[in-house]
């Protein structure tokens, strides 16, 4: 059972601190955040670890009246520490220098509500590991599966003497497994806001059968191939794409390739990619760490460079107003686009798109992927738990992994077809969201391995 | 924040736990960051909480607090029970722990002067005066600067009699020159890329760096890069850095001798090994020049410490001898794998309260060999020189790596020439280490810390270091884009 500890209790602490502070300081953000969950993890077909945690934090930001900053947070309760938080916050901010550039606090501004799923905050640990359990039922005995089921509340408040006053509670769910063979691997990850969303039978009867699919893997040398990505790989290019162009500072800053490319056409038409924290396709607070609320941004519009996203600090310097992609205090980085969507197209499911590519590579998932050239958008990684050969529309055998070292604007240069279906997948630095498949007419494997 | 742990351990055990550990955590953050003339942030965060470990009927569980008044604490340990009893409703096999001796002690990281206790003006100053002397340079576009220091303090008390205390005091700084042309961006990081020097000790660790000094030559090259061309694409010799090579021995033998990624237990998410159990004292993992070592004692490395998060006392074990492989990084519940009386080697951390302990790389580092860098390019002749890393990827199994670095220069004539801007360099792990054939000696060996190791679910992240000298390997990959 996970229990919230509600707006009033947040809003005491937060109040507390916002009075404390606001006797010195011009300006005062006090964000609280209580996080509290489970994760069930397993492997070799067992539970081997299991963990329930709960955690508050206190940030202060401040500002004085010439503009200089300070920011300190803690991990606690506790009226004390929370003054003594607010005391480092004001000392920090006194012999700092000033910031010219410090753009202000949030000013009050309503926000969307999210639903919270009581099946959620209703799981005991007894009840993850019968999730667990019903996953495992579906692997066959010669196979093993490791993975995680987990349940999480979050809850942001966001105060400001500004006037803000923003509180939101979200739920999330995430249920990912790996089937493993004698010669190969399979996977299946399930995700998003309720307890609904997770069918542990259907998942581990889904990584199953793709563990069998990879048996008896050949090795193939690198080349170019079409190929047709899965969701998961399809959100890997996505989530990488946004998080290379479409950061405020970033593009400010001529760090991204979309600096001095907004309304240029940089991939396919049938490619549309936003970011939108409270699409049901994906996990999202409906305000950021300042406190704003956070807006669509239609980043790339049927093949179109449309938008960057901004927190306060780069809307002032770029003369607009913050999209709500603020990160918390202080960031050097600047605002990212954290819950990028694709938008699915009509070409039906992923064996569809199969069956439309006369020869080429079906790829699972990508795995371990990394920046090349930021401004080429170039990234490397591999493919795993599932590389199959695809000849006349059907999937002739599975391969090896492959490496591939491949620029993102390039292979959506192109895209033949993208999926009705989608599917949730997350991302190894990156969250969930659910995405389509994408079958592309080319895409560079620089090597190979001999396992699949 | 003993009485605390007490109170838990106490509790679980009265709950039905027939092993109990907790730890009582405070952890100091305090991070700084400029860019050009401006102070981008300053931050101290400060978390505090109790984790609760147990072991009921063979199977773990672990729930964790921040919120530390009595009745929260003792249905903290109650819950980690109740977890431990959901997770033997899954149990193949029980957990059997390797024996350590219940230590009792204090440890604390040698240092001269405490960086929370350094003024931040100084801290400022020297970050501002840093990337002031790096906009000096024509051309360059930003300079970044960064300092941090965290300061952990452990309680840890266990069942079988564990009492420790021990704080751990860790400090990093460095400098970033960014030059941006017509679609490229360039970097040079100067000590190293990633927030620069990151260490164990104190302030004067990062006074030492002479941030101020250096800037000016990275910048220059930062710019330089700009124009430069990319590393041609092919197989030829290549002598990589020190800095380069610390993240090579991360990716390809620290993450592949964590035994808990052998046994499958991190599968579903950073991958497995390529390496098994049977190949303990048999699998050539390099050349007979490559010697690994897990080293948890070395002086001012990022992954020093007194005892590890189950009690077990910090030590040296090495890894590969001769460039055969001989041991692995163990924990309590996984040494009994490798042997009936194998022990620990204490590696097992947590990078919280919050978090379970996992098995962690902590130091591990390439042996020196002989002689200096300047020796090692004259007898390379020709070939190419990379140096501090920018990327990084590698398969599930840790066999299949792709490295990008900031910069290349080509070595002719014994000498460093023509430099390369994006230079990448790709292979399999025992065939490059097999491919060493030099290493430079102790005068070019230095340790090298790493922030931002990432393993486990819920993620969390360690801070790691490896020692390392220029090595030479023959035939790699290199310019893949």
């Amino acid at each position: 059972m996970t229990a919230p500890v509600g707006r009033e209790a947040i809003e005491r602490l937060a109040d507390a601190a916002l009075e404390r502070a606001g006797r010195s300081a011009a300006g005062v953000e006090v964000v609280v955040q209580h996080a509290a969950g489970g994760l069930t993890r397993f492997a070799n077909s067992q539970i081997h670890q299991n963990v329930a945690t709960a955690d508050l934090s206190v940030g202060v930001r401040v500002v004085t009246g010439d503009g200089r900053v300070g920011v300190a947070g803690a991990h606690t309760d506790d009226p004390a520490t929370v003054a003594d938080t607010v005391d480092r916050a004001l000392e920090i901010a006194r012999v700092s220098p000033p910031d010219p550039e410090f753009p202000g606090l949030a000013p009050p501004a309503g926000h969307a509500e999210v639903p919270v799923d009581d099946a959620t905050l209703g799981m005991s640990p007894g009840g993850r590991a019968a999730v667990v359990r019903g996953l495992l039922d579906e692997v066959p005995p010669d196979f093993e599966a490791a993975g995680a089921f987990s349940t999480d509340l979050s809850e942001l408040g966001v105060f400001t003497t500004a006037g803000q006053r923003a509180y939101s509670a979200v739920t999330s769910v995430q249920l990912s497994a790996v089937v493993t063979g004698p010669s190969s691997s399979g996977y299946a990850e399930q995700g998003g806001r309720a307890l609904t969303e997770i069918d542990p039978a259907a998942a581990g009867r889904v990584a199953s059968a793709k563990a069998r699919a990879g048996a008896s893997p050949v090795e193939l040398g690198p080349g170019s191939w079409p190929v047709v990505l899965e969701p998961a790989a399809t959100g890997t290019l996505v989530q990488f794409l946004a998080y290379l162009g479409f950061g405020g500072r970033d593009h400010l800053e001529g760090r991204a390739f979309t600096a001095g490319r907004l309304g240029e056409r940089v991939v396919d038409e049938q490619v549309t990619i936003a970011d939108d924290a409270l699409a049901r396709e994906t996990v999202g607070l409906p305000f950021d760490w300042e406190g704003t609320p956070k807006q669509r941004v239609v980043l790339v519009g049927e093949g179109v460079a449309v938008a960057v996203v901004h927190d306060r600090h780069t809307a002032r310097r770029s003369g607009g107003a913050s999209t709500g992609h603020g990160l918390p205090a202080p960031n050097p980085y600047g605002p990212l686009p954290v819950n990028p969507i694709m938008a699915p197209g009509d070409g039906g499911s992923v064996a569809d798109l199969v069956a439309g590519l006369e020869r080429g590579l079906l790829v699972t998932r990508l795995h371990y992927t990394n920046v090349v050239h930021p401004l080429e958008t170039s990234i490397t990684g591999m493919t795993r738990d599932g590389t199959f050969l695809v000849e006349d529309g059907r999937v002739v055998r599975a391969v090896c992994n492959l490496r591939f070292t491949q620029s993102i604007l390039a292979a959506l240069a192109s895209v033949d077809a993208v999926s009705t279906e989608t599917a949730y997948a997350s991302e190894l630095f990156f969250g969930g969201s659910r995405f389509p498949a994408v079958r592309l007419p080319a895409f560079e494997f620089t090597s190979s391995t001999t396992y699949g | 924040m003993h009485e605390i742990a007490e109170l838990a351990l106490d509790e679980a055990v009265a709950a039905g736990a027939s092993y109990a550990d907790v730890r009582g955590v405070v952890a100091e953050h305090e991070s700084l960051s400029v860019q050009d003339q401006r102070v981008e942030g300053v931050a101290r965060q400060t978390s505090r909480g109790v984790g609760i470990r147990v072991l009921v009927g063979g199977s773990w569980g672990f729930a964790a607090t921040a919120r530390l008044a009595r009745q929260e604490v003792l249905a903290t340990a109650r819950l980690a029970v109740q977890v431990a009893e959901a997770s033997a409703t899954a149990q193949r096999q029980p957990v059997r722990l390797a024996p350590v001796e219940a230590a009792r002690g204090t440890w604390a990281t040698p240092h001269e002067r405490d960086p929370f206790d350094v003024p931040l003006p100084e801290k400022l100053e020297m970050l501002l005066a840093a990337t002031a002397a790096a906009r000096q340079v024509t051309g360059l576009t930003f300079a970044k600067a960064s300092a941090d220091a965290w300061r952990t303090t452990t309680t840890l008390v266990s069942s079988e009699g564990a009492d420790l205390h021990q704080t751990v005091l860790q400090v990093a700084g460095g400098v970033e020159c960014i030059a941006v042309g017509e679609r490229e961006v360039q970097i040079r990081s100067f000590p190293n890329s990633f927030r620069g020097y990151c260490g164990s000790g104190g302030w004067e660790d990062v006074a030492a760096l002479d941030l101020a000094g250096q800037a000016p030559r990275h910048a220059e090259e930062a710019v330089a890069l700009l124009s430069a061309p990319d590393l041609p694409a092919g197989r030829d010799t290549v002598v990589i850095d020190g800095n380069q090579l610390a993240l090579q021995v991360h990716e390809s033998v620290g993450h592949a001798l964590e035994l808990d990624r052998i046994l499958g237990w991190e599968a579903a998410y950073a991958g497995t090994s390529f390496v098994g159990l049977d190949d303990l004292g048999r699998l050539r993992y390099g050349s007979p020049l490559v010697n690994l070592t897990l080293d948890t004692t070395t002086p001012k490395a990022l992954g020093t410490y007194g005892f590890d998060d189950e009690g077990v006392p910090a030590g040296r074990t090495p890894l590969v001898v001769g460039g055969v492989l001989q041991s692995l990084l163990t924990s309590r519940e996984t040494a009994p794998r490798v042997g009936a009386d194998a022990t620990s080697n204490g590696t097992m951390r947590a990078d919280s309260w919050a978090s379970i302990p996992l098995i962690r790389m902590t130091n591990i580092h390439l042996e020196p060999g002989e002689g200096s860098l300047e020796q090692l390019l004259d007898d390379t002749g020709r070939g190419f020189f990379l140096t501090t890393n920018r990327s990084w990827s590698i398969d599930d199994k840790r066999v299949n790596f792709q490295f990008g670095c900031e910069a290349a220069y080509e070595i002719r004539g014994g000498r460093l020439g023509k430099l390369y801007r994006n230079p990448t360099y790709a292979g399999r792990t025992t065939e490059f280490w097999g491919a060493c054939d030099a290493i430079s000696g102790p005068q070019a060996w230095r340790v090298y810390g790493t922030p931002n190791c990432g393993k486990g679910q819920p993620s969390q992240v360690a801070r790691v270091a490896h020692g390392a000298a220029p090595a030479r390997f023959r035939n790699v990959t290199v310019g893949v884009r």
